[in-house]
Formats: structure tokens, sequence, C-alpha cells
């Protein structure tokens, strides 16, 4: 019985117009879009190809250990499963100088050079983006009539003179029009998957089909949540007149409205004093350092009258070549720090007495460097948390009233490319910072004289420790992704007792 | 014989849920709309005549020094106004960049500095947000999305809804001509989707221009005018779009089946899909070609001028060549970045037109225009840089040439007059918007929506004739 119930609602569902002309527009828009996004992805994975080699090159160009900011950079590739959610993936920046003096954060990285960057007014639509606008609006229009069409046309009386159980006829509905609602979302993704194949700059392994399954179950969530509120206002109302504006409006406030009014009404933007006041004291934690710095040389009795004015950019060295100052100054992202040092290609001799002064000079000075760094760090990390990630989080959660935003934050967390697979990636470079430093201190690098000069022996970089950066397991995007899952499925199971009770004791 | 239709019709629609509905969210949007620009404003001003005035003092100290100083640091940076009528559009603002650089001579020793250039900072996306990414809730949001859905759901059943009913039949059977039925439906429809739509706008302008936060002056309102009269406009493309599928449509749920398709096609996601498949088309640009003849005109201009620039001596010749030599680096690199500049405007420009086609994009472009802000804004801004820059150095000259004493060698500290300037005298930059130019520039936007709204309801029109009931 159920079965027969099943097959009757499928072929409604089916041989309809609507239907045919969803499937084809939900093609149509992943198609164009997975083409877009595909060339998207290709020029980002381009721009890092290019520019993995070019810092490598320019790493090994370098003969002294101690200019080697802006040379040793990780870089981020891009996500190819940015194509089904983009999430954060273009957003944040993708290149980050790894250094002694900085802590290498998400608000530290700049971008790979793109040709016309002006080309961002365009936003760009992924994927998981067409779903949800049109899947749920589908999920809509199927269910709108469900029970209202049925009761207006009499025919919910005449099927309920069989004895058939209430719950019977729900369920024969709501599988039938999922089975449906299957249709475009599978033959849509399998098409953007064959494209993506067609391509010979993306790779998906096992685990990305595994996150695309990841995927398409949260579609059915979503899209069952979606039906399941179509069906409610169905049986809720009389006329389907009714059920239909309602079902429109509310997809209209959930889907289009609600995600961008929420986040205009609530100001999560934070106090800006804790800002100011971190910086300060990070500010004043440097200014420390230099003071120690320069009491250190103005009565160092070998060094001090040699260093330009007492100032320690550099030294007079006979065959120094030149001095420099690396320095970053943002208050809006809390990074203050500065470094200075010079370059000598061959030492004179009459300087070379000075060499092992210098040289343990240099190990006092980025030794406090790496210290003062730590210190600062301290207090840098959780302002930035308090400034950036609580804002942002804040955000997200008041998004996930909606099933929209739940949608999107699930997905995203599938495809790794919501904040915290991002942060994975800044961790993973601020563990091979400390795995430079420690080389660097086992090598006794900070305190040799190939940290300065370049007579004895020049810098061997290919010894340093590689970078690498694995994304993180399917399990743990399976972890991520969890809460949301849950959430959609506690509302699904929530919205069909609803419906259950509704239905089976209303009146035909 | 129409408004005894058109009287109907808004009595039907004003009861009726759809009604209440429409009022309860746009009065929503519009409130929220307000209350963040109050919010915002202030601070976006505030940033504004902060950075402006750090620019002044500079700009002061220079002419402190001399009249060399200014002409060598040059205006120092410009800075873009933000527009009272951020509330109306946004535009792609957050994208654009917010000041251009007249100043950072390049510096080709520790004791040689040319003379200033106008630099234009590159687009770029805000970084440093890691938040979620949403569309600013502007009052393009939500006349381009909400106002275009709510104008569908008012018009879908206009006639197939009828033709359910049965009572399509019970009117042509009295001699109406079909024409003034269509009218009057149509009618209907706009004034019964106008009375909350204008009520929203009065409210939010209520509430924006009681406050003491933002200031309107008179042209902002009649910029305000023109923004409600597109709204209306493109609100009448929507009734008259959902009047055609309505009457070629045999059931009201096809109808609007078909009408929300077409919806999300043209409102959601053409604007920004048509766009990156237009951009492509362009040619690719790098910038490798572009250092390279930077290098190289610097190299022709080295070897014209070497004798003279690094020459200590203080002779009018010496002076001249390096004079010259400073000038036209400088205006050579202008030169360059402006081209590049046109090269990137250009394959924008080239994806804005293709994008025209949708009229959710042509009706951001007007609001855009018409609040003073996007794309458009930018090159106007852009344009004013220009001219100011062209007076600036006017400027120069021109106090250089009242002092009878100087040599009237540009650039070089010996060559130009001693005398004492007031910062007073020097030209402010302003960066002022015109409405005529505006309104000039958006003519074939206009034209065109007009042209889609008369092409919706002639076929509408026709499609209405040829109804059988």
């Amino acid at each position: 019985m159920l079965l027969t119930l099943i097959r009757r609602e499928l072929l409604d569902n089916l041989m309809t117009f609507r239907f045919a002309a969803a499937v084809f527009i939900t093609l149509l828009l992943v198609v164009a879009n997975t083409v877009v996004l595909l060339k998207d992805y290709e020029q980002r994975l381009t721009a890092y190809n290019t520019a993995t080699q070019e810092s490598y090159q320019r790493l090994r160009e370098e003969k002294t250990y101690s200019y080697y900011i802006g040379k040793l950079v990780a870089h981020r590739p891009p996500n190819p499963l940015s194509i089904f959610n983009l999430g954060l993936d273009k957003q944040v920046g993708n290149k980050i100088n790894v250094y002694h003096g900085f802590v290498p954060t998400i608000w530290d990285a700049e971008k790979h050079r793109s040709d016309n960057p002006f080309l961002n007014l365009f936003t760009s639509i992924d994927i998981a983006l067409v779903f949800q606008g049109i899947l749920s609006l589908l999920a809509l229009i199927f269910a709108y009539d469900a029970l209202a069409g049925e009761r207006e046309r009499g025919t919910l009386r005449l099927v309920l003179t069989h004895p058939i159980r209430r719950g019977y006829i729900l369920f024969a509905k709501y599988i039938s029009a999922m089975l449906c609602l299957l249709v475009p979302l599978l033959i849509s993704l399998l098409l953007s998957i064959v494209l993506l194949t067609t391509s010979t700059t993306i790779f998906l392994s096992t685990n990305d089909f595994l996150r695309l399954g990841g995927i398409v179950l949260t579609s059915l969530l979503y899209v069952s949540l979606f039906y399941l509120i179509g069906m409610w206002i169905s049986a809720m109302t009389r006329r389907t007149s009714t059920a239909l504006m309602l079902c429109m409006f509310v997809w209209g406030f959930l889907v289009l409205v609600y995600p961008n009014l929420i986040l205009t009404a609530v100001e999560i933007t934070p106090q800006p004093d804790t800002q100011a006041s971190a910086y300060n004291q990070i500010k004043q934690m440097w200014e420390e350092f230099d003071r120690e710095n320069k009491q250190l040389l103005r009565n160092d009795p070998v060094l001090g009258p040699l260093s330009r004015d007492g100032e320690g950019w550099g030294f007079y060295v006979e065959g120094g070549e030149y001095t420099f100052g690396m320095s970053e100054d943002k208050p809006s992202i809390l990074l203050y720090f500065f470094q200075t040092g010079f370059y000598a290609g061959k030492i004179g001799a009459e300087s070379e007495p000075q060499v092992p002064r210098l040289q343990n000079y240099y190990r006092f000075y980025n030794r406090e460097t790496v210290n003062t760094v730590q210190r600062t760090w301290l207090v840098r990390e959780p302002a930035l948390e308090a400034i950036y990630i609580h804002p942002a989080n804040l955000g997200r959660t008041l998004l996930k009233f909606s099933p929209a935003g739940l949608y999107d934050a699930a997905t995203e967390a599938w495809a790794g490319t919501n904040l915290e697979d991002i942060q994975d990636f800044f961790n993973a470079v601020q563990r091979y910072r400390r795995a430079v430093l420690d080389y660097f201190d086992d090598e006794k690098i900070f305190e040799s004289r190939q940290w300065f000069a370049a007579d004895h022996g020049t810098a061997d970089w290919d010894a340093l420790p590689q970078f690498s950066f694995q994304r993180s397991g399917v399990d743990v995007n399976a972890k991520r992704a969890l809460p949301d899952l849950f959430l959609l499925l506690m509302t699904n199971l929530i919205l069909f007792t609803v419906i259950f009770l509704i239905f089976v004791r209303s009146e035909v | 014989m129409i408004w005894h239709i058109t009287r109907r019709e808004l009595y039907d629609n004003l009861n009726s849920l759809r009604f209440a509905l429409t009022t309860m969210l746009l009065l929503a949007l519009m409130l929220t709309n307000a209350i963040g620009h109050l919010r915002e404003h202030p601070k976006r001003m505030q940033k504004y005549n902060d950075a402006v005035s750090e620019s002044m003092t500079r700009m002061a100290s220079h002419t402190d020094d001399s009249l060399y100083k200014l002409a060598q640091e040059g205006p120092g940076k410009l800075y873009k106004k933000p527009s009272s009528l951020y509330f109306c559009a946004a535009g792609g603002d957050p994208v654009l960049p917010d000041t251009i650089e007249g100043g950072s001579p390049f510096g080709y020793s520790e004791h040689l500095r040319g003379v200033w250039k106008l630099k234009y900072p590159d687009a770029n996306i805000n970084m440093k947000r890691v938040g979620p990414d949403v569309t600013k809730l502007d009052w393009a949001f939500v006349i381009g999305y909400v106002l275009s859905l709510i104008a569908l759901l008012f018009t879908f059943d206009a006639i197939s809804g009828e033709r359910e009913r049965g009572t399509l039949r019970l009117m042509f059977a009295n001699s109406v001509p079909r024409h003034i039925v269509l009218i009057g439906k149509f009618l209907g429809a706009l004034i019964s989707v106008s009375i909350p739509f204008t009520l929203a706008v009065l409210i939010n302008l209520l509430l924006i221009s009681t406050s003491n936060a933002v200031h309107l002056n008179t042209e902002a309102w009649g910029r305000l005018g023109i923004i409600f009269l597109i709204a209306l406009l493109y609100m009448c493309l929507f009734l008259a779009l959902g009047l055609l599928v309505s009457a070629r449509a045999q059931r009201s749920a096809v109808s609007l089946v078909i009408l929300l398709l077409i919806w999300i096609t043209v409102v959601v996601f053409m604007p920004s899909t048509l766009a990156s498949i237009a951009s492509e088309f362009s040619p690719p640009m790098s910038s490798e070609p572009f250092w390279k003849r930077r290098n190289q005109i610097q190299e022709e201009l080295w070897q014209k001028y070497s004798r003279w620039v690094w020459s200590g001596k203080v002779d009018k010749e010496t002076l001249t060549g390096k004079s010259e030599f400073f000038i036209q680096d400088a205006e050579a690199e202008e030169r360059l970045n402006q081209e590049r500049l046109t090269e990137k405007v250009a394959q924008v420009q080239h994806a804005r037109a293709i994008t025209r086609i949708s009229p959710a994009t042509l009706l951001q472009h007007l609001l855009e225009s018409f609040a003073g802000t996007g794309f458009e804004r930018h090159l106007q801004f852009v344009e004013n840089t220009h001219r100011y820059a062209r007076q600036f150095r006017e400027f120069v000259a021109d106090t250089d040439r009242s002092d009878p004493e100087s040599l009237h060698i540009i650039g070089v500290r010996e060559g130009m007059t001693k005398k004492k300037i007031l910062p007073e005298a020097v030209p402010k930059f302003e960066d002022t918007l015109s409405l005529s130019k505006d309104f000039n520039t958006r003519a074939t936007e206009l034209l065109l929506l007009v042209l889609f709204v008369m092409v919706l309801l002639s076929g509408s029109y026709l499609a209405f004739v040829r109804v059988e009931v």
C-alpha cells in the first residue's frame, strides 16, 4: 500500500512542468558556475605555483641568513573543493612570510598577485549557493499543495476512506518528494564532477569524493527541511493559494532576507579599546627590548663606538655592503616589530677581530627577539581572537538560525573552506616557523658568521626544514560539519513530528 | 472603467495575506537599513575627515618648507568622499580603493628624489575579515531582490488565477475591452505594491533625515527622488513580467514556478555569473610587459640625462637637466600607471556592459550612480584627481612664475622660488559629483530599463488579447 502511494506521488511530481523547468534551470546554473569557478580555480592554482617557484628561487639568491624575510614564504594552495563552497578560500590571504620577528597569522598573510583586482567587484557563486537558492525553492513548490491541494480537490477525503494510516500518507508523500528532489541534485553534481575531471589541473582524491558525499548528505537534509516547512504550512492552511503565499514569504525571509538582515541589525564589531590597549602593550614590549639592546650596544667597548649613532643599524665593518631595517607597524592587526641587520660580502682583515663579538651580539639580539615575539604573542593572540574571531563566529552563529546559514556552514566544513580549516593552515605555518627557529637554534645559525657575512660559506637553504601542509582528513571535516548536520537533522525530525500531529488530528 | 477595475484589484490586494506580509517585510528591511546607516555613516565620515586633515597637515608642513618641497612631495593622499546616500547602494565600495596617492616621489639615491606622481592602489578585498560573507542590506538589495520578488507574487495569479476561478470568463462577458482590464490589473498591482514600499521608504528617510548624524542636502533629495522613480520603474518591469507569464500559463502554480525560476536566474545569478564569464573573454593582462616598458623608459631617460643628474653643479644647465629628468620620469610612470588602470577599467566595463541584459544589474548600476557609490563613482573620483593634479601643477608653476628672482626650474630646490607660500593659497582637492553628469552617463541604462518595461508590457498585452478563456 505504501508503495502504491509512493508511486502515485512520484508520478504526480515527476510528470509536472515545474519539475522539468526546475531541473533545467538547476543544471544550467550549476554548469555555468562550475565553468566560471573552475577557471577561477585554475588561475589561483597558477598564481600559487608561480609564487611558490619564485620564492624558492629568491630564497636561494640570498647568501646570508639574516635577510630571509619575504623570501622564506609559505603558500596556501587553493582548495579544489572551493568550487562547491568557496567559503574563505579566496577571501583570505594565501602567502605568508615565515620570520622570527612575528608569529604568522591569517591577518599577516598577503595575496598572490592577480591581474585585475577590480574583478573582485563581481561576486562568485558557488554550487552550494545554487543549491541553497534553487533546491529550497523547489522543495517548497513541491510541498505547498501536498496536503492543502488534496484537501481542496477533495482527494484527501477519498484517500482517507481507505484503511490506511495517516502517517503512511505523510510518509509516502515525503519519500516521493525527496526522491524527486534528489534528481536535480545528483544530476547537477554529477555534471559538475564530469566538468571537473575534464580539467587537467584538478585531481579529486577518494577523500574528496567522501567529502562530496558529505555535501550531498547535507544538501538532502537541507532540502528535506524546506520540504517539511512547506508541508507544515500546507497542513496548517485550508487553501493552496494561502499556503503558496506563505511558503514564498518564508523562503524569501529565510534564504534571502534573514542572513543579510541579521548581520546589519546586530552590531558585532568589537570595542576599539581592546585593540588600542593591546597594541600599546605590544609596542611597549618592543620598545623595552629596543632600550635594552641600545644599552648593551652603548656599553659595549668593542661594538659600541662602531655602531652608527648607537642605533644598532648594523655596524661599521670593513666590507659591509648594506644595512637594513625590517619593520612592520600595523595597529589594526596588532603587528609591530623591527629588526636590523647588515650584509657584508667579505669582511676585511681590519674588522676580523670584531667578528666573534658581532656573532655574540647577534646571539643575544636574535634570542631576545624571539623571546619578545613570544611575549607579545601572549597579548596578541587573545586580542586578535577578540577582535576578529569572536565577531566572525558570533555572526556565523546568528546566521545559523536560518537553515540556509546552517547549510552554508556545514558544506563549508565539508569542503574544508571554513575558518577552522583556514586556521589549520596558519597553525601549520606557525609550527613550521617553530621548526625553522629550532633548526636555527640547533645549528647555531643565529650566532653564525653566515648570519651577516658571505665570506666563510654561505647560507645553506636546502638544509632548512621544508614546509608542507596537508589538508585535514575527512574525519576532521566530518567532525566539524557534524554539529550543523545534527541541528539540521533535529529540526527535520521535530518538524516531521509536528506535521504528523497536526495531520492526524486535522479534520478533512 | 479602468478605475473600477483598479479599485477592485486594490481592495482585493489590501485585504490579502501577501499585503500584510509585504508591509511587514519591507518595513523591517528599511528600518534595519536606516539604523545600520545611522550607526555606520558617522564612523565613515570621521575616518574620512581624519584622513583628509592628516593629509592637509602634511601638505601644510611642505608649504612651510618651500615651494620646492611642495612641488616634490605633491598633494599627498587624496581621499574619496563617502556618499551620504551610502544606504541606497553600497556598490562595490568595500572592494574599491578609497584613496589615490598623489605623492611618493621616487628616491634615486639617498639625496636625490624625483617629483610626485599619481599612483592608483589596486582594488582589494578586505583580507582581514574572516566573518561570513553577506550582501550589504541597502536599498539596492531591498529593491533589486525583495521588491522584485514581491512584484511577482502580486501578479503571478492576476490572470491565471481568475481563469482558474472562472471569473475571467465572467469579466469578458461584460463589454469591457481587454486592454482596459489589463491596465486596470497592472495599475491595481502597482498601487498595492507601491503603498507598502512608499511607506517603508518614507519611514526610512524620516529616520535618516531627522538624525543629526547624516546631513542630506537638496541635491541628495533630488537623487533620492530619482532613485525612487527608478525603483517604481523596476517594479513595473516585474509586474509586467508577472502579467505576461500569468496570461500565458494555464494554472497559477505553473505561472509562479516559471516566474520564480526566471527571477532567480535574472536577479540572483545573472549579474555575477555573466560578469565572470564576460571578464574571461577579455584578454588577460599581466604586469610583466608593463614593468618592462617602465624600465626601458627609465633606461632611456638615464642615458639622456645622467650627466646632469649626478652632477653637483648648480648652474642653469645642470638644474634644467635635472628638472627635465625628474618631470619626464614622473610623467612617464604616471602615464604608464594610467594606461594600466585604463586597461583594467576597460575589462570591468566590458563585463558590466554585458550584464546589462539583466534588469537587476541595470537597477544596481543606476542606483549606484545616483547614490554616488560604486564603480562609476570611482571613475569619477579618478577623473577628479586628474583634474586636481593638473590644477596643483599649474599652481606650482604659476607661483614660481610670479617670483622674478626664481630661475623657474621646477623640481630642483635651487631653481625655484624661496618665497614663503601660504597654505591657504594651495588649491584643495574637492571630490565633487554632478547630478546632471550622472544623469547623462546613465541615460542609456535608464532607457534600457524603460525599453524592458515597454517590451514586457506590450508582450503581456499581446498575450492577454489572445487569451482564450
